[in-house]
């Protein structure tokens, strides 16, 4: 089809469209979804009955506020790449916070260590963990992904990556409320192991929301 | 842009004609090919038309059109250039292609041969050859049409096909 008759077919199929809100905003309303989806599931689940004593400690709650902040960071920048004006860094936004996730479990396994010796790195196994995450987060990384749809002809893959990423750290923090795991290292390797896994699989099903979307186009 | 939002129709006809220069030149900086070119021109226009509800009127317009631009662009040559890897040119496997039926320089010699064949059999032998058996008509019809009685059709049939298997060599 010529170019000009398309930009005349397009200008008569016009329909009015509703604006998005800022992202922002968007983020904020998927984010009081997400916490309150993992707090309704603490809330069942009853919290971890040594929650108060384990709050007291300064560096299980700094673990606690990077997870959080790696989910909110990963959502927010997520709904900002989902705009084709957007600069692609908004990536990097979750990056730091995630780092200070992982180091400060690495810490604690370090911590651990010390104070228990070698016993401290025996790795056990947690599925229960690992099906929270996966049962939790995959469900809240596709709602935030349904949200941004229309980034599809855009950026699906970091968008989906980091809608894995918001998931399943969101689903760690409610995990870390109820669920009763002592070593850090089972923390990392359950937790931050479960949600490296959700954030490879976004990376392939972005991949795969990449082809749908152009295949779209090339066949037009 | 806004007034596009708001389903004016008449503003976004000119809007997208107002960015058809800024279109065609991202697509021709990327895509050296000129059809290439104007599909990937076309891809947008459709990426716009659906990302509609993206654009915030707050913001200047001309990074949102022009990224979306790049980012079909983009998707064209990475299509393209996996399908490339999949493709051969045909020019250079002519040799390995099987021929199609009937084509081989053996098959065409033996056609040659039959039509000299028949061009050399007797006026009446080929009249009825053609209308009996290749035209495969009843008959009656062929005699009327060839103008021989259905005996002398039925013997000039018979003496043109005993002559072409004689001359290629094939016993009754």
């Amino acid at each position: 089809m010529d170019t000009e008759d398309l930009i005349g077919r397009l200008a008569a199929e016009l329909r009015p469209v509703r604006r998005l809100p800022h992202p922002l905003r968007r983020a904020a309303t998927w984010l009081g979804f997400a916490l309150l989806a993992v707090a309704a599931c603490v809330a069942w689940f009853g919290p971890r009955h040594d929650l108060m004593e384990r709050l007291e400690r300064p560096h299980e709650v700094a673990q606690l506020l990077f997870a959080l902040a790696t989910g909110v960071l990963a959502a927010v920048a997520a709904f900002e790449l989902s705009l084709p004006d957007r600069s692609s860094r908004w990536v990097l936004l979750p990056l730091p916070a995630a780092a200070a996730w992982v180091g400060s479990l690495g810490m604690g396994c370090l911590a651990d260590v010390a104070r228990m010796g070698p016993q401290a790195l025996v790795l056990g196994t947690s599925w229960g963990c690992f099906r929270f995450i996966l049962l939790m987060g995959v469900p809240l990384a596709l709602s935030l992904v349904w949200m941004l749809r229309h980034a599809g002809p855009i950026r699906p893959v970091p968008v989906a990556v980091l809608g894995g990423l918001a998931g399943a750290a969101i689903s760690a923090v409610g995990l870390s409320l109820f669920h009763h795991l002592d070593a850090a290292l089972m923390v990392l390797a359950w937790h931050g192991g479960t949600t490296l896994l959700v954030v490879v699989a976004a990376v392939f099903a972005g991949r795969a929301w990449q082809e749908r979307a152009s295949v779209g186009f090339t066949a037009a | 842009m806004a007034a596009a939002q708001a389903g004016d129709a008449r503003a976004y006809d000119l809007l997208l004609r107002d960015c058809l220069p800024l279109l065609r030149a991202i697509a021709r900086r990327r895509i050296a090919d000129r059809h290439e070119a104007e599909d990937a021109v076309q891809d947008t226009l459709l990426t716009i038309h659906r990302m509609l509800a993206t654009y915030d009127p707050t913001r200047p317009a001309r990074p949102w059109i022009a990224a979306i631009a790049e980012r079909r662009c983009v998707d064209r040559l990475r299509r393209r250039g996996r399908g490339a890897g999949r493709e051969a040119s045909i020019d250079d496997h002519a040799e390995s292609l099987a021929a199609p039926p009937g084509a081989t320089g053996e098959d065409r010699v033996a056609a040659r041969q039959l039509r000299e064949a028949v061009a050399d059999l007797p006026e009446s032998q080929r009249t009825a050859l053609r209308l009996a058996k290749l035209e495969d008509l009843p008959l009656a019809e062929a005699a009327a049409r060839s103008g021989l009685s259905i005996g002398a059709l039925k013997v000039a049939t018979h003496r043109a096909l005993k002559t072409l298997r004689r001359r290629f060599g094939v016993e009754d």
